[in-house]
């Protein structure tokens, strides 16, 4: 069913997508080979758990070095550009103007991930800062600093810029991560390297980062996604969308101070991870209103929308789940176990990239003005990275469990505890290796559609309906 | 949106909020605290960290150890840490003041190092840790790229690692540990925390405190006869 | 009133509504007065339920486990005030015993026997359990010549230890192992202060070593 646009504005695929198509396909590219990469790497810290030999020869590949490159890898290789695509991409389009000075993101995309790269090397070679979510080298930071502003300026022009005064809660969440990153960046960056602070006071402001990257960056992204392509696909309303800001300043005012919950038990002062527990729980909050106005993802149909349910799930769980063991009685517990690699796992994996999935899948036919390139791919893609993922969790929390049984017993050898969590180990590894096959499905499917879209103008006759007018009724 | 500049003052304040009370607030507490100077053994603790420990511990952070190892000790009722052995106290932010990178960590696939030196059964030596890194473990990726093999020519070097089983090294050739291999057990031997400070101590328990254990102790005796 | 259309082929999600009617239809549910309409009053109310409910548990929660915002409070349990309680004086026995050990037990021993005939013992010594006035002096500023100690005649010379000399121990660490010696070994004499360490110092100033004889005054 083809309709020739009538209207430029009620059209699906106008300039505003051909125009940004180069830049935004080069992020896209950059972040999914990111993916596959970090994928390997967490294969290969995966099977260093259970056979810590493996690789032990080099030096580059030491399991601790492993970590931090898939950790570093993933959040700003894969996630950063795929955010920040799609980021991007949803300003111009409710901006309703197509993004200018592109030029700056094109730059700005080069270096920030010649700065990812070099990053890993240095951390391969001896220069990671050992915190967690921030373990690129100290002498990268500025490089990427100065490179995420160049990939944003687009952005905020298209912000700046919008043609209607209206705003809707997908801009409000990317124009905070766009805005908030840097300062977190400079904040921590000052107070951890270019005039550390003393003794374990280090400790709470990367924490403190580490939080914020997850609660002021990475998560608004991935919320906008969804705001974006869940009406747009279901063609309704959200339900108690008039909520909406509520949840944005619930996290945005909130989330931060969770940033404590790891040092609970541990040497700083304990009204540090008693607010934490507190935050933790207040931000619940905007979790409520996200429920009341995103549950319409349940009604959907497609491919889209399966990504975006699963993530949708997962962000949910993970909001109570980390409530839950922020608690001392459980944190007692669950501390410096698997548990924690679970639960990032559930948040990073299957919230956050599960939105972002769904966002890209929406995103890239309307870039390259025709269907991904192979439908198998996608199918293939989305039940192994949800099955990739569900037993990934299912495995750590296992794990997890053991283990924190196992450390409770003074009597258990330590290595006597990870023999009792081998068989969990092994089916991580497992777990891993599945998301790499999908990821590699996905890689492919990427190139391929963009390669495609690459040679081709829009062809002439788009596969694209004409969307409907939405009516604003109660729901 | 009709006030875009309240929107950004927004953000800012909220990133400004956290970072000032969490952050901030603790810098203000704890940013100025100094070691504590103990009357009855006329010195101060923590100990200052001697060069070589220094340097060492730039090579534990890159090496990524902190992945696996923690260091900090909790107090009764976190898990078993000081039944374990790993500490008799927990570990307070005066132990790292003098630390350029505390590197607390937030894994326990490996043992807590928090008070590896001060330990009081099996405190390792130099020689002991050196060797375990070099052969590992069956829980402990061998670190061979921390030493290495040289053929001996003239003496030994004072520095070669003994083992007790000669086949481990080519005839003719010692295991001599590099640089970066002694600056990290050096690190690692100067990992103390064995001083009390009066903050470290356990906070005194109020009367029911006191009747509780009894029952307590009651109870794990109950626990031994069980098995 | 789905008015989406059927997604079934997985290489193309087909968009429902426009762009511009996704603002505009949100955007009329922004800034609306709750009461405006009936029907948005009862969901505010049970969110502002949650809303309270969760702030009432954070305020409870912080005002019972912060530890008071004491950067020393390290146990979230702990009563207010613990940090300055654990922090109390040193324990002048604990601070004795290793003044002892490093400047005593050379010539008294560790037992507190001594060693004759050079050094009598500290353990059930007359001099040490007696006048307070007496034995702070000798700590003060040594003794020289012939002593009777619990019967047995002793002749050595004992160093100086106040400030000042070459041990230079402070009132503080004077009063300690004065308090520590009077205590340990079955003795069971009365602690010694710091501040009748410091008067005896301001009376008499720097002097040489005593002789027994010359302490016969401070015997009582």
């Amino acid at each position: 069913m083809i309709n020739a646009p009538t209207h430029a504005s009620l059209a699906e695929v106008t300039a505003i997508d051909t125009r940004g198509r180069g830049p935004l396909l080069l992020l896209l590219v950059a972040a999914v080979a990111w993916l596959v990469l970090s994928g390997i790497l967490a294969l290969i810290a995966s099977i260093q758990l259970h056979s810590p030999a493996f690789l032990a020869e080099y030096s580059w590949l030491t399991h601790g070095r492993t970590q931090a490159l898939r950790e570093t890898a993933f959040v700003y290789g894969w996630a950063a550009n795929a955010g920040l695509a799609i980021g991007l991409w949803i300003l111009a389009r409710l901006g309703g103007s197509s993004l200018r000075a592109l030029n700056w993101t094109i730059m700005g995309t080069l270096f920030w991930n010649l700065g990812v790269a070099a990053g890993l090397v240095g951390i391969a070679t001896g220069d990671m800062t050992s915190f967690a979510l921030l373990q690129l080298p100290r002498y990268v930071q500025p490089l990427l600093l100065v490179a995420y502003a160049a990939i944003a300026i687009p952005g905020v022009l298209a912000w700046s810029g919008r043609r209607m005064n209206r705003t809707y809660a997908s801009q409000w969440y990317i124009i905070a991560a766009l805005f908030l990153l840097p300062w977190l960046l400079i904040a921590v960056q000052s107070m951890l390297f270019w005039a550390p602070v003393r003794g374990t006071l280090q400790a709470v402001a990367a924490g403190w980062y580490a939080q914020g990257t997850w609660t002021l960056w990475l998560a608004p992204l991935a919320l906008a996604g969804a705001y974006y392509v869940v009406p747009k696909v279901t063609g309704r309303v959200l339900p108690s969308y008039e909520f909406a800001p509520l949840a944005f300043w619930t996290l945005i005012v909130i989330g931060a101070w969770t940033g404590g919950r790891h040092l609970i038990g541990g040497p700083v002062p304990a009204w540090i991870a008693t607010v934490a527990v507190v935050a933790s729980v207040m931000v619940l909050f905007h979790h409520v209103v996200l429920w009341l106005n995103l549950r319409v993802v349940f009604s959907g149909t497609g491919n889209a929308i399966v990504f975006m349910r699963f993530g949708f799930v997962a962000y949910l769980a993970s909001g109570v789940l980390a409530a839950f063991t922020a608690f001392r009685g459980i944190a007692a517990f669950a501390q410096f176990t698997f548990m924690t690699p679970a639960l990032e796992m559930l948040g990073l994996y299957g919230a956050i990239s599960m939105f972002f999935f769904g966002s890209i899948y929406f995103m890239m036919p309307r870039l390259t003005g025709q269907p991904w390139a192979s439908g198998a791919l996608v199918v293939g893609h989305r039940w192994l990275v949800m099955l990739g993922i569900a037993a990934g969790i299912v495995a750590l929390v296992v794990a997890g469990w053991i283990q924190g049984a196992a450390l409770l017993d003074p009597d258990l050898a330590i290595d006597a505890v990870l023999e009792r969590v081998k068989p969990a180990l092994l089916a991580s590894t497992a777990a891993h290796l599945i998301l790499l096959g999908a990821n590699l499905l996905l890689f492919v499917n990427v190139l391929q559609s963009a390669w495609a879209g690459c040679r081709a103008n829009l062809p002439a006759g788009t596969p694209f309906r004409q969307p409907a007018t939405l009516e604003a009724t109660a729901s | 949106m009709k006030n875009a500049p309240l929107f950004f003052l927004g953000l800012l304040g909220a990133v400004t909020f956290s970072w000032a009370g969490l952050v901030l607030g603790s810098h203000a507490q704890l940013g100025k605290l100094g070691p504590y100077f103990d009357e009855a053994e006329s010195l101060s603790f923590p100990q200052p960290v001697s060069g070589l420990a220094a340097r060492g511990e730039r090579v534990y952070a890159d090496l990524g150890c902190a992945a696996c190892h923690t260091q900090q000790v909790r107090r009764p009722g976190y898990g078993s840490d000081q039944e374990r052995g790993w500490g008799d106290r927990q570990s307070v932010a005066r132990d790292y003041i003098f630390r350029g990178r505390p590197l607390l960590g937030d894994a326990r696939i490996g043992p807590d190092l928090a008070n590896l030196a001060g330990r009081k059964a099996g405190a390792p030596k130099q020689e002991e840790l050196l060797r375990f890194l070099y052969l590992g473990s069956k829980t402990h990726a061998p670190y061979r790229f921390l030493f290495e093999s040289r053929e001996i020519v003239g003496q030994r070097s004072i520095h070669a690692l003994e083992f007790p089983d000669a086949m481990m090294t080519a005839p003719g050739h010692e295991i001599v540990p590099t640089e970066r291999a002694r600056t990290l057990a050096a690190y690692l031997l100067s990992l103390n925390q064995s001083h009390v400070y009066p903050e470290a101590r356990p906070v005194p328990r109020e009367e029911p405190a006191t009747e509780a254990a009894p029952a307590a102790a009651e109870k794990a005796g109950k626990a031994e006869e069980k098995p | 009133m789905n008015n989406a259309p059927e997604n079934r082929d997985p290489r193309i999600d087909q968009a429902a509504v426009t762009d511009e009617s996704l603002l505009l239809a949100h955007e009329k549910f922004l800034g609306k007065q709750p009461d405006e309409k009936a029907r948005y009053r009862l969901l505010p109310l049970n969110l502002l339920f949650v809303f309270s409910g969760l702030i009432f548990f954070g305020a409870t929660y912080l005002g019972r486990y912060s530890g008071h915002f004491d950067p020393k409070v390290f146990d979230e349990t702990a009563p207010r005030g613990a940090a300055a309680a654990a922090a109390a004086p040193v324990d002048p026995v604990a601070m004795g015993r290793t003044v002892y050990t490093t400047v005593c037990a050379a010539c008294h021993q560790a037992t507190g026997q001594g060693l004759p005939p050079a050094f009598p013992p500290l353990a059930g010594s007359e001099w040490v359990n007696g006048s307070e006035e007496r034995v702070i002096r000798i700590v003060l500023h040594g003794l020289s010549g012939p002593i009777k100690v619990a019967g047995t005649d002793y002749n050595s010379v004992m160093p100086a230890a106040g400030p000042g000399s070459g041990f230079n121990l402070s009132p503080e660490k004077i009063a300690a192992v004065l308090t520590y010696v009077r205590q340990e070994w079955g003795n069971s004499a009365p602690p010694v202060s710091v501040e009748k360490v410091r008067e005896v110092q301001g009376q008499v100033g720097s002097r040489g070593p005593w002789t027994a004889a010359e302490l016969e005054p401070f015997a009582q």
